[in-house]
């Protein structure tokens, strides 16, 4: 997983000047105690013993008070990467400047969902934290409580800083096989159409004419049939692929919600659609409106579809209903693979208008929560009412031609894609 | 590692053993009058507390205290309550409240007071976490106050130059003169072992 994530540490900020609150330590406060009501108590019973009791703890602060304490220092933060996956062990280096004596104590506060790997405080100049994203989106790493104390410990400097924040994308889910159109657009790319081309696997065999080459002549059947006959092959071809991630609900538990998984898959489905040079877009719905990108070839757009994904999540979207996206969002003949529970009839019926637009598509339901199990009759009767009508929306959408398919957001997408990925998909119309 | 931990115990334990010692050295012989009592009392709980809250140091608290049982919620704040309170500064008033109330003797309160400075250091050792080696830049200072310490116990074992209140005030003052001395002259002591500047 971690391979996908491009070397892209941080950039090497300028550095954080902090202000440091400068006060007395605890060993400092008991040397004072003892100071003072030692020369107290001298003063009081006229006891000069006492005075020299208090006499080695007043010393101490005395001479502590010329040890050097800056008023700020600076701290530079550096994240290991400025974005991973959901359960990547990342780190974050911190190190002081303008302060090199070396007694600095860091202690690490966790943002949420950021879970600490090892000990969450360090001493030294500097430090490196080491933590896990739990769960994407854009994350604060935490803050980070810096301790100066000076050599002789009588004084602590507190400051407090931020750490960067994070971009965490879902675990894409497993995925190797491909759902492939049956009719392809004239683009050169890996999956082998229907017609005779430039490919790699074999097509059939036809009369030689003049201009072919002599190494696909096919000398058993020219042998049979006394003619020259040449090997043809499979044309090769990429298609569009608009993947559509339903963000309108997200039930279930947190980690493994109908969200999650609709983002898991449409990460691992970018990816795989992507490996075989096909051109991948996304479009994400939520409620009322979508945002989109545009269809795109490379490693770069399984980022760029995950952070449109984030993004979309984060609250902007361009207020777009799907009768209004632009050509290049959805275009004719590409194939939409849609991640989605299913529970918002808007979208639904948004589906369906697509499909009678001609659009060949597939649905992953990611729905894997049902209403809570109560006893009274009402309730049970309600749930099976709820139940039959999640059956009525799957069954309405295979009438009209569109596959339904379940994942549980732990086996692989190859297994619920399988029926769909042996042979090409037709587009019915 | 494991001697690094050694260590650690070993320094909790001679902390609690200065503490107990130091309250054991304060109240013998035992005298019933005034507050006594209640001081020794004071004594022992601030030295016991203070015991409990270096053993429980490495103790971890979850940064999430929410909707947590009762049990570890009373056990949460039994630790809030040990790490607030300054334990041993209520300890160090009862000792020397308690060696006060003893008659006048010199040696034996500069000999409390030298157990005093040494679980002072002990404990701040131990709550740091620092070795003994952090206290090697104060031994000059310390070596001072040693000095101070036994000056104000020759003082107070001096016979009076004469009979009323005005000559222990006096030794007061000489005492307390003496001590003002030291601490104008000690940070040119003390700075002699600091770092040098760094070049401009």
């Amino acid at each position: 997983m971690s391979s996908m994530v491009p070397n892209d540490p941080g950039p090497r900020l300028p550095g954080t000047e902090l202000e440091l609150a400068w006060r007395s330590s605890r060993h400092a406060r008991r040397l004072l105690t003892l100071g003072l009501f030692g020369v107290f108590v001298a003063t009081l019973a006229r006891r000069p013993e006492f005075a020299g009791v208090a006499a080695p703890a007043l010393l101490l602060l005395a001479a502590g008070r010329v040890q050097r304490r800056p008023p700020r220092i600076t701290v530079r933060a550096r994240a290991s990467s400025r974005r991973g996956f959901e359960g990547e062990l990342m780190a974050v280096d911190v190190v002081v400047e303008g302060y090199d004596d070396g007694r600095v104590r860091w202690t690490l506060h966790p943002g949420r969902e950021i879970a600490p790997v090892g000990a969450a405080a360090a001493d030294g100049q500097a430090a490196r934290f080491t933590f896990t994203p739990e769960r994407w989106g854009r994350r604060e790493i935490g803050t980070l409580d810096v301790v100066l104390r000076d050599r002789w410990r009588l004084a602590e400097g507190h400051a407090t800083m931020t750490l960067p924040k994070l971009d965490c994308y879902p675990a894409p889910a497993e995925q190797r096989t491909k759902v492939v159109l049956r009719r392809l657009p004239n683009r050169l790319g890996e999956h082998p159409a229907r017609v005779s081309g430039e490919g790699i696997e074999f097509f059939g065999v036809r009369e030689y004419v003049p201009g072919d080459r002599q190494r696909s002549i096919n000398w058993p059947a020219s042998t049979r049939r006394g003619r020259l006959q040449v090997n043809t092959f499979a044309a090769e071809r990429s298609q569009d692929v608009v993947l559509l991630a339903d963000a309108t609900s997200d039930v279930g538990q947190p980690g493994m919600s109908a969200l999650d998984l609709a983002l898991r898959g449409a990460a691992a489905a970018a990816r795989a659609y992507t490996d075989a040079r096909d051109r991948v877009g996304v479009i994400t719905y939520q409620w009322g409106g979508a945002s989109w990108l545009v269809p795109g070839l490379g490693r770069r757009q399984v980022y760029r579809i995950i952070d449109s994904m984030l993004a979309s999540d984060a609250g902007w979207a361009r207020g777009a209903s799907f009768r209004r996206l632009p050509r290049a969002a959805l275009p004719p003949g590409a194939l939409v693979v849609v991640f989605s529970p299913l529970l918002d009839q808007r979208f639904v019926e948004t589906l369906r208008d697509m499909r009678e637009r001609g659009f060949t598509m597939l649905v992953v339901d990611v729905l894997n929560a049902e209403p809570p199990a109560r006893p009274r009759i009402v309730d049970r009767m309600a749930r099976r009412i709820w139940r039959m009508e999640q059956e009525a929306i799957r069954f309405s959408l295979r009438e009209l031609g569109v596959p339904v398919v379940h994942w549980d957001g732990v086996e692989s997408l190859d297994l619920p894609l399988a029926a769909y990925t042996r042979r090409p998909m037709a587009a019915r119309r | 590692m494991r001697g690094t931990v050694r260590g650690a115990i070993g320094v909790r334990i001679a902390a609690c053993l200065l503490g107990a010692g130091c309250v054991v050295w304060a109240t013998v012989p035992q005298v019933h009058r005034g507050t006594a009592d209640f001081a020794l009392f004071l004594a022992i709980v601030g030295v016991a507390a203070g015991a409990l809250r270096l053993a429980l140091t490495a103790v971890p608290v979850p940064e999430d205290s929410y909707l947590l049982p009762a049990a570890l919620r009373g056990w949460l704040s039994f630790l809030a309550t040990l790490r607030a309170v300054p334990w041993e500064e209520g300890a160090l008033l009862a000792v020397l409240w308690l060696e006060v109330l003893h008659p006048s003797r010199p040696w034996h309160t500069a000999v409390l007071g030298a157990a005093l400075i040494a679980y002072l250091l002990a404990v701040h050792l131990a709550e740091s976490g620092a070795s003994p080696q952090a206290l090697r830049p104060q031994v000059r200072v310390l070596a001072c106050g040693a000095a101070l310490l036994a000056l104000g116990a020759g003082a107070g074992m001096l016979p009076a130059a004469g009979p009323g209140a005005g000559s222990a005030l006096l030794r007061l003052v000489a005492a307390g003169a003496l001590i003002a001395a030291a601490g104008l002259v000690l940070p040119y002591v003390a700075r002699g072992d600091a770092p040098p500047p760094p070049p401009a």
